[in-house]
């Protein structure tokens, strides 16, 4: 129990997922919408409550939303300004908004739409950039070109297998094979795995996660009203964004020190959350882990102290992360498999084990980690539970 | 699969350049390989920017780096022109010198046997037009 005043998720809403592009002619406004409002009938509120917004680095416009979403006022409307990195970092921007009383309902808002322009290509722009140029003369297009590199590093170094990324992509599918809002529903064997094609080796096609459109919101509110509303309030037990200067433009910079270079870049957020929060790896029940490529999830479970560093690939091997095992992550099929909203269906998968409705639920699951994606920062990552 | 690495075509690319990058391209057309050290602290700073992150200082001299040798790479295949085309692959490769700690320079290693391939092998540095300056690649030692 805790006298701290926390704010709680009281509301979740989203879009189907669709394959990249297939949700035009929807716009992204729209899909934001759909997810709103879906978020505010969950709470059993109205977007006359709303009068605060929390987003991370991705462009949307908070007068555009307001104008066609029909706010009449936002006391508070700030951004992460880190990008996958910054998504688990909207959760501390609600908590700070409602802990300072700047606001009393924020929206945490994440998006997006492939058309035309994909987040696997987005590097190409570096070759505009004097420093970003090398990358154009290496030809790294895309984050997961990027971090192979790291990878392969991390296996040079550890040992790590081939086997551990297949493990982490099979895991994946298992739970996602559940799921109904999942893409990517058929079991995985190793062979197959395997004989997936490689696209950066040691990265084949399979350790690439799916490009996807979608919409989610979440209403936050603080804990003493969220008792008078229609869920079960999920608290915001802890939230951390930090940014260090070894880590820096992660796979954009590539000149990271050891052990950062061969890490998911999370080290730090890690320690202050857990410091922060008062709470360690050991009281997590379930890991909503960002997974945009299946290494990385091996990483992440080394930076947040699950395992020590280079063991992440024994550790997944040995069945850690699955349903039952020690600590089961993305039971909802992650990025790998269910879809790819830049990490906000974490935050909607933890929601649900919190409340207890999950498709691939926990048992008695209390607390659960989000962390936020390997990419420039600030780095964020944030703990939930359902008890105060 | 194609025995070695593309060499890519990069005389279209106009290299962008600011104050604290040009002294490497000036050297880059000259075919030297310069990386930037800080006058006041002997840090070595990659990419070349404004300020020592170790001591802030603005001072900077340009030195050789020393032996360059592979500390991780990748490779991606690269459709070939049509169907009938070959499959080719490219390795994008991030090295580091002997003589340069903390400086680590990615860009492609060139006419490469992927077998051959491998951290911690040798490599030199070579030189393809651009269409404002040349630009460096890297070649496996005793493959150039």
């Amino acid at each position: 129990m805790s006298a701290k005043s926390e704010a709680a998720i009281v509301g979740v809403g989203a879009t189907p997922y669709y394959y990249r592009g297939t949700s035009a002619p929807q716009t992204v406004p729209e899909l934001i919408g759909k997810a709103v409002f879906a978020a505010l009938a969950d709470a059993g509120l109205t977007i006359k409550d709303v009068d605060g917004f929390a987003f991370f680095a991705y462009g949307f416009d908070p007068g555009s939303l307001i104008e066609q979403l029909g706010i009449e006022q936002l006391t508070f409307s700030h951004i992460v300004s880190g990008y996958g990195g910054g998504m688990a970092g909207v959760l501390d921007l609600a908590s700070m908004g409602i802990e300072t009383g700047r606001a009393k309902t924020i929206l945490c808002i994440g998006a997006m739409q492939q058309t035309g322009r994909r987040v696997g290509q987005s590097l190409n722009m570096l070759g505009a950039n004097p420093d970003g140029v090398f990358h154009a003369l290496a030809g790294l297009s895309g984050p997961g070109q990027a971090l192979a590199l790291s990878v392969r590093r991390h296996m040079h170094l550890y040992g790590t297998r081939r086997e551990a990324f297949g493990e982490v992509v099979m895991a994946s599918r298992a739970a996602a094979a559940t799921r109904e809002t999942a893409l990517r529903r058929k079991p995985l064997t190793l062979d197959e795995y395997m004989a997936s094609p490689m696209l950066a080796d040691p990265l084949c096609r399979l350790d690439f996660c799916l490009e996807t459109d979608g919409a989610l919101a979440f209403v936050v509110t603080s804990s003493e009203r969220a008792a008078d509303l229609r869920q079960r309030p999920v608290y915001i037990a802890g939230a951390a964004q930090v940014a260090t200067r070894n880590w820096g433009r992660a796979f954009f910079w590539l000149n990271q020190p050891e052990p950062e270079f061969v890490s998911a870049g999370a080290t730090a957020v890690a320690q202050r959350l857990y410091e922060t929060s008062g709470i360690g790896p050991k009281d997590i029940d379930v890991a909503l882990i960002y997974d945009h490529f299946s290494p990385l999830v091996i990483m992440q479970l080394e930076d947040y102290g699950f395992c020590k560093r280079g063991e992440g690939g024994p550790f997944v091997e040995s069945g850690a992360i699955r349903q039952g095992g020690s600590i089961p992550v993305n039971p909802h099929g992650g990025h790998l498999s269910e879809g790819y909203v830049v990490g906000m269906t974490h935050i909607r998968e933890a929601v649900e084990q919190l409340r207890g409705t999950a498709v691939n639920q926990v048992k008695n699951a209390k607390t659960a980690l989000v962390t936020g994606g390997p990419a420039p920062v600030p780095m964020t990552a944030a703990i939930l539970r359902n008890e105060r | 699969m194609s025995a070695r690495s593309i060499c890519p075509d990069f005389s279209a690319l106009e290299v962008p350049m600011d104050h604290w990058s040009e002294p490497f391209w000036r050297a880059a057309e000259e075919h030297r390989l310069l990386v930037p050290r800080c006058g006041a602290c002997g840090t070595f700073r990659w990419p070349s920017g404004p300020f020592c992150s170790q001591c802030q200082s603005q001072n900077v001299e340009w030195l050789p780096p020393g032996q360059g040798r592979i500390y991780s790479f990748t490779v991606l295949p690269v459709r070939g022109d049509g169907e009938a085309a070959p499959p080719q692959f490219r390795i994008p490769a991030l090295v580091v010198f002997d003589e340069a700690p903390g400086v680590r320079l990615v860009s492609s290693l060139v006419d490469a046997p992927a077998a051959a391939v491998a951290i911690d092998a040798l490599v030199e540095v070579d030189w393809l037009a651009a269409a404002n300056t040349t630009v460096p690649v890297f070649r496996l030692r005793g493959e150039s």
